[in-house]
C-alpha cells in the first residue's frame, strides 16, 4: 500500500476552495445587506474536509475513480451553502451540553461520513465478508429494522428513529446499503440460472420462482416492515433498487414490468387501506384543493419553483419568510431541491441534476469495469440507490410523483442519510480501485 | 452481459432525469407566471401588504375608494357604504371581492394595459404603477336608490338599456369594509362584527340573491309567446273569465287567481291581462308556448347560466337565474304542465336575481336585444391626490354593448306597450301606477313597468317586486331600465313600484339637468 497521486480529483476539488466561501459570503451579504462575508468556519471546515479526504485517499493508495469525490463534494457544497443560509435553529443537535446549529451539525456528519468513505475506500480490500455472509447481513439488517419499528421513536408520524443518548439515526438508511449487498451477492451467485431458466405465465415470461424465493422472502419482509412503519419513500426506493438490480442481472424487462405491476397493485391497496397514503396521493393530484393545510408544503414548493424562474432569485435572496417562518416547513430535508431551484433557478437545478447524473454515470462505469459479477452488481445497486433516491425526491418536489419523505443525497439535512451515502461512495471507490489494480496486474490500462 | 444491461439502465436513468427536467421547465418557466399571480401565493400576499392601490371614482369623478401606504401597510378607505357590494373590498386578511377582485391586477398595476410596459416592468423588475377606475355609476343615483330602500332588505339594479352601463346597483343592508381593509393584524374583529349582523350584509342581493319573481316573470312569458307566434296581442282564452272564479284545472291541479280586488273578471287579451296581472291568462299562455320553447327563450334572455357584469373576460359574476328546478347549475326540464303553467306567472321553482330581471326590462326597452351590462367605464393613470378627482389620462375604456336581438323589435314594441298600459292603463294604474314617474315630478314622460308579488308560502310576507323602464312613450329612447325587490315587502304595488318610479324619476332629473 503506497501513496498514489490523484491529480484529476485534486484539480476538480480546487475550485471549491473559492466557490464554497464565496457562496457563504454571497448568502450572508444578501441576507444582511452589509458588505461583510460573515462567519466562514463551516465553509473552511467543509473545504478542509474535502481536501483532507482527497489527501487521505492518496495516502491510503486508492486508485479508484477520481470523479466520484469531486461530484459528491460539489453536490454537497450546494447543500451546505443552502443549509448555512437558513435559520440555524431550525434543526440541529443539542449534544453534550453544546448547541450545534444546522450547518455545523451537518458539517460534523460530513466529517463522519467522509471518514467512513475514506476508511472503506482505503482499507476495504476483501469483499468475501460481504459476499459469503449475505444472509447474516440480511437478517441483521431486518432485525435492526424490526427493533426500530418496535422500540424506535416516532417523528412526523413514522417510527424511523433510534436514539443513542442525544444522537439519533435512522436505521433505514443502513438497511438500504445492507439490502443492496444482499441482493448483489444473491444475484451474482444465481445470475446465469435466473437469466436462462424461465417459467411462462400466459404471454408473460416470469422469473423462475424457486430460485428467487429466498431473495424475495427477505425482500418482502423488509418491505413489510418499511410499509408498516409508514416510510413510503423508502419503500418506493427499495422496490426501485430491487427491480433495477434484477433487470441488470437478468436483462429481463418483463421482471421489472411484473414488479411494477405488483407495486402499483400494492399502492392501490395501500391507498384504500391507509389514510396517510390517501392524503399524500390526493395532495399530489390536486394540492391546490387544500392549499393552506394539507397541500400547503407542495403548493409552497411549486411557488418556490415559480419564483426561481430561469436564473433564480439569487443565493440568499429567495425563500421569503411568511411571518418569520420559512415558506416550506420541511425545507432543509424534503424540499431542499425546491430551495436550490428557487435561488439558483432552472439553470442551477439543472446543474445539480447534472452533477448527480455525473456521479451516477461514474458509478455505472465502475460497475461495467468491475472484475467480477458481485462487484458489478454491488456497484450497480449502490449507484442506483443514490440515483433513484435523487429521482424520487426530486420528482416528488416537482409533483411528478406523490411526495415522500426521503432525502436528497448529500444535499438534504440529515446525518444518517449522509453517512449512508458516503458509505456507498466509499464502497464504489473500493470496487473501482480493485478493477484498476487488477487491470494493471494484467498489464492493461483501465 | 452485465455491462450491456448497465448501458441500457443508463438510458432509462437519463430518461428519468429528463422527465424531471421537463417538469422543472414547466414549473419554472412555462407555468411560472400563473403561479406568480395566484392569490394564495405568499409572495403576492407579501407584496400586496405594502403595494399602493389605485382609487375608484364614480362616473362624475367623485372618490369612492382609495388607499394610502402607512407603516408599510396598504390601507384602503371606502367612502360610501352604498357601493360596498359592487366595489367589494380588498383586504390583506380576507382577500378581494367584486370589482376589487376582478380589476385587482390593474388596480395594483401588476398588469399594465400597455403590453410593452408590462414586459418592461417584468424585465426591469420595476415597481408597477397603480391605476384608477371610473365606474359607470353616478353616486347621486346610487345613494338615492339606497335611501329609497332605507332599512328594508332588498336590491335595486338600474341599467342603461342602450349601452348596458349599470346606473345603480344597491343591496341592503350594507356594511363598511374600511375596518378590515387595512392592517391585517387588526382586521378580524371588524370582519367578525359584520358577519355577526342580522340579514347577512355580506350577501350582494343584487347579483347573488335568489328570489321567486312572481308576476314580473309574465313579461318574459309574454315576450316568448309573442315571438314564437304562440299568441298575438289579441289572443284570448274563452274559459279564462270562468276560471278566474272557479280556478283553472291543469292535470288535476287547480290554479287559482290572486285577489283581483275590485276588478271584475272579463275576457282579457294581453294588455288587460298584464294590467290586472291575471295568473290564469298567463298560465294559458305558458301552456300554449310549451316547455321547450319556454326554456329556449329563458336561456336567450340569460336565464339558466351565470352572467357577468363586464366584458373582455373581466367582470364580476352574477348567480344564474332559473325558470325550473336547478340541475348542475342549469335549468332542469319542467316536471309537468302544472310547473310550466305556474312558472309562466313566476311561481313554482322560478328563482331569479334582481340583475337578471333588470336585464329583462332592459331587453324590452332595447328593442329586444339583451344589453351586456358593465360597471367599470375606464382605466386611468393613478391620481396622486385622489380627493381632487381622477386624472384625465385615460389608458383603457370598457364597454358593454347593445347585444344581439333575442326577440323581434316588433314583439319588443308589443310588450313595451303592454307594460306602459300596466303602469298607466285604466286597470294597470291600480297595480303598477306607483311606477309612473309623473308622480315624482317628471312631466311628459311615460314609463313601462310590471309589479310582482312573489308568494313565498304560508306565514311569510311576499317579496315585493317591480321592473320597468322609461321614457317609454312611443318614439322615446328609454334611458333607464330597473328592477327593484324588497324582501318580504308585501305587494309590488305597495313597496317596490314607488321605489322604481322614484329612482327612474331621479335619473331623468339627473340627466335632464
Amino acid at each position: 500500500m503506497h501513496a498514489v497521486s490523484r491529480p484529476l480529483e485534486l484539480r476538480l476539488l480546487l475550485p471549491l476552495v473559492i466557490l464554497v466561501p464565496l457562496g457563504f459570503a454571497v448568502t450572508h451579504i444578501a441576507q444582511t445587506g452589509v458588505l461583510d462575508p460573515g462567519p466562514m468556519g463551516v465553509a473552511v471546515g467543509y473545504v478542509g474536509l474535502m481536501l483532507g479526504a482527497h489527501l487521505a485517499l492518496r495516502l491510503l493508495g486508492n486508485q479508484g475513480d477520481q470523479l466520484l469525490l469531486p461530484c459528491v463534494a460539489t453536490i454537497g457544497a450546494i447543500g451546505i451553502i443552502m443549509l448555512n443560509r437558513l435559520p440555524q435553529d431550525l434543526l440541529g443537535t443539542d449534544a453534550f451540553g453544546v448547541q450545534f446549529g444546522m450547518a455545523t451539525t451537518q458539517l460534523l456528519w460530513f466529517a463522519i461520513g467522509l471518514s467512513a468513505m475514506v476508511l472503506l475506500a482505503g482499507r476495504f480490500r476483501d469483499d468475501g465478508i460481504l459476499r459469503h455472509y449475505k444472509y447474516t447481513w440480511a437478517l441483521a439488517g431486518t432485525l435492526l429494522l424490526v427493533i426500530t419499528f418496535l422500540f424506535g421513536r416516532e417523528v412526523n408520524g413514522a417510527r424511523l428513529w433510534i436514539f443513542l443518548g442525544p444522537i439519533g439515526f435512522q436505521p433505514g438508511e443502513a438497511i438500504k446499503v445492507v439490502l443492496v449487498i444482499f441482493i448483489a451477492a444473491y444475484l451474482a451467485e444465481k445470475r446465469t440460472l435466473l437469466a436462462d431458466a424461465s417459467a411462462r405465465f400466459g404471454p408473460l415470461k416470469i422469473p423462475p420462482l424457486p430460485y428467487l424465493l429466498p431473495m424475495i422472502a427477505i425482500f418482502v419482509i423488509v418491505m413489510l416492515v418499511v410499509v408498516v412503519s409508514r416510510d413510503l419513500g423508502t419503500a418506493l426506493l427499495f422496490m426501485g433498487i430491487f427491480l433495477t438490480m434484477l433487470f441488470v442481472a437478468t436483462g429481463r424487462r418483463s421482471y421489472v414490468l411484473l414488479g411494477m405491476l405488483l407495486f402499483i397493485a400494492g399502492s392501490y391497496v395501500a391507498y384504500n387501506l391507509f389514510g396517510h397514503v390517501r392524503v399524500r396521493v390526493d395532495n399530489w393530484i390536486d394540492p391546490f384543493a387544500d392549499p393552506s393545510d394539507r397541500g400547503y408544503q407542495t403548493v409552497q414548493a411549486l411557488y418556490a419553483f415559480g419564483r426561481g424562474g430561469l436564473f433564480g432569485e439569487g443565493l440568499g435572496q429567495g425563500l421569503p419568510t411568511i411571518s418569520g417562518r420559512l415558506p416550506i416547513p420541511a425545507l432543509p430535508t424534503d424540499f431542499i431541491f425546491a430551495a436550490v431551484a428557487e435561488e439558483l433557478g432552472l439553470i442551477g437545478a439543472f446543474a445539480l441534476l447534472a452533477l448527480v447524473m455525473c456521479l451516477v454515470f461514474r458509478g455505472l462505469r465502475t460497475a461495467m469495469l468491475a472484475r467480477d459479477d458481485f462487484s458489478a452488481m454491488l456497484a450497480v445497486g449502490l449507484t442506483v440507490s443514490l440515483g433513484l433516491q435523487t429521482l424520487i425526491i426530486a420528482a416528488g418536489n416537482v409533483k411528478l410523483v406523490p411526495l415522500t419523505g426521503i432525502t436528497f443525497p448529500f444535499v438534504s439535512y440529515g446525518g444518517s442519510s449522509l453517512l449512508a451515502c458516503f458509505v456507498v461512495v466509499g464502497l464504489l471507490l473500493a470496487i473501482s480501485h480493485r478493477s484498476v489494480v487488477d487491470a494493471q496486474i494484467e498489464g492493461r490500462g483501465p | 452481459m452485465i455491462a450491456t444491461n448497465v448501458r441500457r439502465l443508463a438510458v432509462y436513468l437519463v430518461l428519468a432525469f429528463a422527465s424531471i427536467s421537463g417538469a422543472l421547465v414547466w414549473w419554472q418557466v412555462l407555468d411560472a407566471q400563473t403561479l406568480a399571480t395566484r392569490q394564495d401565493n405568499p409572495q403576492v400576499i407579501a407584496t400586496r401588504r405594502s403595494l399602493p392601490r389605485g382609487s375608484i371614482f364614480d362616473s362624475q369623478g367623485r372618490l369612492l375608494a382609495s388607499s394610502v401606504v402607512t407603516e408599510g401597510i396598504s390601507r384602503r378607505t371606502y367612502v360610501d357604504p352604498a357601493f360596498t357590494h359592487l366595489i367589494g373590498y380588498a383586504s390583506l386578511r380576507f382577500g378581494a371581492t367584486a370589482v376589487e377582485q376582478a380589476w385587482d391586477d390593474l388596480l395594483t398595476g401588476r398588469t399594465d394595459p400597455n403590453p410593452l410596459r408590462d414586459v418592461l416592468n417584468d424585465i426591469l423588475d420595476r415597481q408597477p404603477d397603480p391605476h384608477d377606475l371610473t365606474l359607470t355609476i353616478d353616486q347621486r343615483l346610487q345613494d338615492f336608490a339606497a335611501a329609497q330602500l332605507g332599512a328594508d332588505r332588498g336590491a335595486v339594479v338600474a341599467i342603461d338599456p342602450q349601452t348596458g352601463a349599470v346606473l345603480a346597483m344597491v343591496s341592503t343592508p350594507s356594511y363598511d369594509a374600511t375596518g378590515f381593509s387595512g392592517d391585517p393584524a387588526t382586521a378580524q374583529a371588524p370582519f367578525d362584527a359584520v358577519a355577526a349582523l342580522p340579514d347577512n350584509p355580506f350577501l350582494d342581493r343584487s347579483r347573488q340573491g335568489h328570489y321567486t319573481p312572481g308576476s314580473i316573470m309574465k313579461v318574459l312569458t309574454a315576450a316568448a309567446a309573442l315571438d314564437t307566434g304562440a299568441i298575438t296581442p289579441q289572443t284570448t282564452f274563452p274559459d279564462q273569465p270562468r276560471e278566474e272564479v272557479d280556478g283553472f284545472v291543469v292535470s288535476g291541479f287547480t290554479i287559482r287567481e290572486h285577489d283581483l280586488g275590485n276588478v271584475a273578471p272579463a275576457l282579457w287579451d294581453l294588455s288587460p291581462a298584464l294590467q290586472v296581472s291575471s295568473n290564469i291568462y298567463f298560465a294559458h299562455v305558458g301552456l300554449e308556448l310549451g316547455a321547450d320553447r319556454y326554456l329556449d327563450y329563458a336561456r336567450r334572455f340569460g336565464f339558466c347560466e351565470g352572467l357577468r357584469i363586464g366584458s373582455d373576460g373581466r367582470g364580476i359574476a352574477v348567480a344564474p337565474s332559473f325558470v325550473s328546478t336547478q340541475v348542475d347549475g342549469g335549468c332542469a326540464p319542467f316536471r309537468d304542465d302544472v310547473e310550466l303553467a305556474s312558472a309562466a306567472f313566476g311561481q313554482a321553482a322560478v328563482s331569479v336575481t334582481p340583475l337578471q330581471m333588470a336585464l329583462l326590462a332592459a331587453t324590452i326597452a332595447n328593442d329586444g336585444a339583451v344589453p351586456q351590462p358593465f360597471l367599470v367605464r375606464d382605466l386611468r393613470s393613478h391620481a396622486a391626490a385622489p380627493a381632487a378627482g381622477p386624472t384625465s389620462n385615460i389608458l383603457d375604456t370598457y364597454g358593454g354593448g347593445r347585444g344581439d336581438p333575442v326577440i323581434s323589435s316588433q314583439v319588443a314594441a308589443q310588450v313595451r306597450q303592454a307594460m306602459v298600459d300596466a303602469v298607466s292603463g285604466p286597470i294597470g294604474r291600480l297595480y303598477a301606477g306607483p311606477g309612473d314617474v309623473t308622480r315624482f315630478g317628471i312631466s311628459g314622460v311615460q314609463t313601462a313597468g310590471k309589479t310582482g308579488t312573489a308568494e313565498r308560502g304560508p306565514g311569510l310576507r311576499p317579496h315585493s317586486w317591480f321592473i320597468g323602464f322609461g321614457p317609454a312613450q312611443a318614439g322615446a329612447l328609454p334611458s333607464i331600465a330597473i328592477a327593484v325587490i324588497v324582501e318580504g315587502g308585501g305587494t309590488g304595488t305597495g313597496h317596490a313600484a314607488p321605489i322604481g318610479g322614484a329612482v327612474m324619476a331621479e335619473w331623468l332629473k339627473l340627466i335632464g339637468s
